[in-house]
Parts: structure tokens; sequence; C-alpha cells
């Protein structure tokens, strides 16, 4: 039979299983249980401002914990198969070269963006953003300085040593929260809760968010410092 | 003297959608790739300035953002564009029938013969 | 309002990625999905998810289109 043919009909039986689902849906009109717990009692059980940032890092923190789990086992993997052979070296290899403007630009440019990151990064339990989004941002700040340079090469002694200390300080975090408190894994009442608003406040989370931050910043640095060293324009 | 802000920063708003409906039209007529690039990113780079300085003058609370977004609007446009033109150049897309003087084709081989070989 | 520039920009991110997968150029298809990450960026933004919205942008639209573009060179050169 026509390959389009059993395309179509499968589209068709789809449509057909799915409309039902359709024209029942409504929307909620309410949060669920767990959503009304979080809205009510997150801002003073947390102390964050932010609400995601205190469901990702707070409450669902082991959730957090597995993720950058898989974003490490990709860098590593990445770092363990893309090997660097001989021709690729620095010495050896061709790149094209690339316009003053861009890479004077980029002397201005680069410092704003892991600032912008910083930022986001530090007020993660304040405005949206947190460890993630900021540690992302650093890592395309980095994107930009290797399109700007080559052949810079990355010192990966001191990305290693900051991503596995700030690996092992967010583990040690929730393995205080379980030993001291009675919080549980990650619990965020390490420190002192504070007002909520202050830079300073909401527990542990700054703290985790910036170990979570430095982590997936170093993390997808690495994964790009290790590609642009295996390129080679000939 | 509130009013008369918001009227400026209304003035500034409906300045710089014309620019950005001008930079439209010019995409629309201009013959080959290059021409559209630097007319797209000449009039959006100046229509955006301009909506984010009738927004700064609408809500002035907002200006810091409003710096920093002028900062990078006014850094990455220009730059990315030349970037992109750049590109288009090397990978050969061609230009239009008219064109007369190429000073990238002139300089190029000076350039060419930097890359060869680069030591770190 | 909102709806409707919601559902053009998912409309737009609808026929990113389908010009994304039938394209001959990969270079096309791999600009293609950035785009996608980047209206869906939007999308997120308009959805009141600036979270998602921020890591989307850097990740989906600059990070993931600058490691493609890296392995299609790495590719390239590996095969001839």
């Amino acid at each position: 039979m026509d390959k389009k043919f059993m395309v179509a009909l499968l589209v068709a039986a789809m449509a057909v299983i799915l409309f039902p689902l359709f024209q029942s849906f409504e929307g909620g009109t309410q949060l669920s249980e767990l959503g009304q717990y979080y809205t009510q009692n997150g801002v003073s059980d947390t102390g964050a401002t932010n609400l995601v940032a205190s469901v990702v890092v707070t409450y669902r923190g082991l959730d957090t914990l597995g993720e950058v789990t898989i974003l490490f086992l990709a860098a590593s993997i990445i770092s363990f198969f893309l090997s660097v052979s001989k021709d690729d070296r620095i010495e050896n290899r061709t790149v094209m070269s690339v316009t003053e403007i861009l890479s004077t630009a980029s002397q201005t440019l680069v410092p704003i963006i892991v600032l912008v990151g910083a930022y986001i990064l530090v007020n993660g339990h304040l405005t949206p953003g947190g460890g993630f989004q900021g540690g992302a941002i650093i890592a395309s700040g980095t994107l930009l300085m290797f399109l700007a340079n080559p052949n810079h090469k990355l010192n990966h002694t001191i990305i290693h040593v900051i991503e596995s200390t700030s690996g092992i300080a967010f583990v040690a975090i929730g393995v205080i929260g379980v030993l001291m408190m009675d919080g549980g894994f990650l619990s965020n009442k390490l420190f002192d809760l504070g007002t909520p608003g202050e830079v300073i406040s909401a527990g542990a989370m700054p703290l985790i968010n910036i170990f979570l931050g430095l982590k997936v910043g170093t993390e997808l640095s690495n994964v790009l410092g290790i590609f642009v060293e295996s390129q080679n324009e000939k | 003297m509130g009013d008369l802000l918001e009227i400026i920063g209304g003035v500034f708003l409906v300045l710089g959608s014309i620019t950005m409906l001008l930079a439209a039209i010019g995409m629309y007529r201009m013959p080959d790739f290059y021409n559209r690039i630097q007319v797209a990113t000449k009039a959006s780079t100046l229509g955006l300035l301009q909506v984010a300085l009738g927004v700064g003058l609408i809500m002035p609370g907002w200006a810091p953002k409003l710096v920093v977004l002028f900062v990078f609007i006014l850094f990455t446009n220009p730059i990315s564009s030349h970037l992109v033109a750049r590109a288009a150049y090397f990978t050969k897309v061609p230009m239009s029938k008219d064109t007369k003087i190429d000073k990238l084709k002139e300089s190029i081989s000076k350039a060419h013969l930097k890359t060869v070989k680069t030591k770190a | 309002m909102l709806t409707v520039l919601a559902a053009i920009l998912g409309i737009a991110a609808v026929v990113g990625a389908y010009y994304a997968i039938h394209n001959e150029k990969l270079t096309a298809a791999i600009i293609a999905s950035g785009i996608v990450g980047m209206v869906s960026s939007i999308l997120f933004l308009l959805l009141a998810a600036p979270d998602v919205a921020m890591t989307e942008a850097s990740i989906g639209s600059a990070l993931t289109t600058a490691i493609f573009f890296f392995t299609l060179n790495k590719i390239r050169q590996t095969n001839g």
C-alpha cells in the first residue's frame, strides 16, 4: 500500500481518537491541591518570592539533582568520545580568520553577558531565573568568546575543579539538611529564612542556586570547549 | 508633566514603528541579499531604539532595564548582521547584477594569508 | 489578543519545524531548528513562564545550534 496513504490513515485515526478528548476539555478553574499548597505556603515555607524557584530548588530539589546528573553524564560522555586527533591540535589546525569587529565587540559583550548570567543566578530566589538559567547564559557567553577566538584554550583543570566542587557542595547541602534538620534532603532551613524579598534570604536557596549555576555553566562551557578544540577547517 | 512625557513617548513609538515598516518595505524592494540585510539592520536597529526610548518615556520605572536593552541592541544587531553578511559572502550568495565594486574581494587575499596555520 | 499572538507564534514554530525536517541542506535545517527554539521561547514568555523562556533562548537557540554546527563540521571532516 502507498506510504502516504498509510500516514494519512494514521493521522486520521489519531484525530478520531483525540477528538473526544479535545471536545470534552475544560480548562481548570482552580488550582490542584498541590498547587494550592505551593501558592499558600510557598513564601512562608521557603522565604523565596519566586515560587517556581522554591519548587525547583527546595520542594523538588531531588529532581533538580537528577537533571544535573543527566547533564553531567552527557558532558562526560562527550568528553570521553570526542577525542582530539593530532591534526586537530591547535598548532596544526586551520581556522577561518575572525573579523576584528567581532573580536573587539566580544571583549565588551562577554563580560556583560556573564554579568547578566550571574545576576540571574544570584537573584534566582527573587526574580524569574535560577541556577540553570544563569548557568546557561554564562555558557552562551563562553560560546561568544569561542566564536571570537577559536584558538582560545579553556583551562580544563580549573573547569573540572569548579564543576566537581560545586557538585559535591550541592549534594553536601542536601545531606546536611538530612543530618542536622528534620527538613529532609535539600532542606531550606539550613540558615535563617530572613525576610522574603531581600538578596540574602530564603535560607540555603541562594547558595544552592549559585552551586547549580556554577555546575551547569562550567559543564556546558566544557562541552563547548571540547567541540571547539576538535574543529578543523581545512 | 506626566501627560507630556506620555505624548512624547507615543510619538517615539510611532516613529519607531514607521522605521520598522520602512525596513520591511526595503526588504521587499531591494535586489539581493546584501542590500536586504543592510536595510533590515540599520532600520530595525534605529526602530528598536526608538521604541525602547518611547517605552522608557512612558514607563520611567523601566529605565534601567531599557538602558541594558539599548546597549545589547546597539552591540548585537549590527555585529550579528555583519557576520551573517560575511558568512553569506564566503558561501558565495549571488550578488545583484548591478554590483560594481567588491572591496572585500581585494582585501580577502591578505586576510586569508593570515588564517593559514594560526599559531596559538 | 494574546491568543491570536500565541497562535501565530505556534504556527511559526510548526512551519520552522517542518522546514527543518524537509530540507535537503543540513545547515538550513539547523538554522530552522534554532528559529523554532527562539519562537518557542517568545511563546513561553507570553504564556507567563519566563524561567523556561530564558532556558529555551540560551540552550535551545544558542548552544544547541552551535553544537549542531560543530558536529556537522566534524562529520564532514571525518567523512572527507
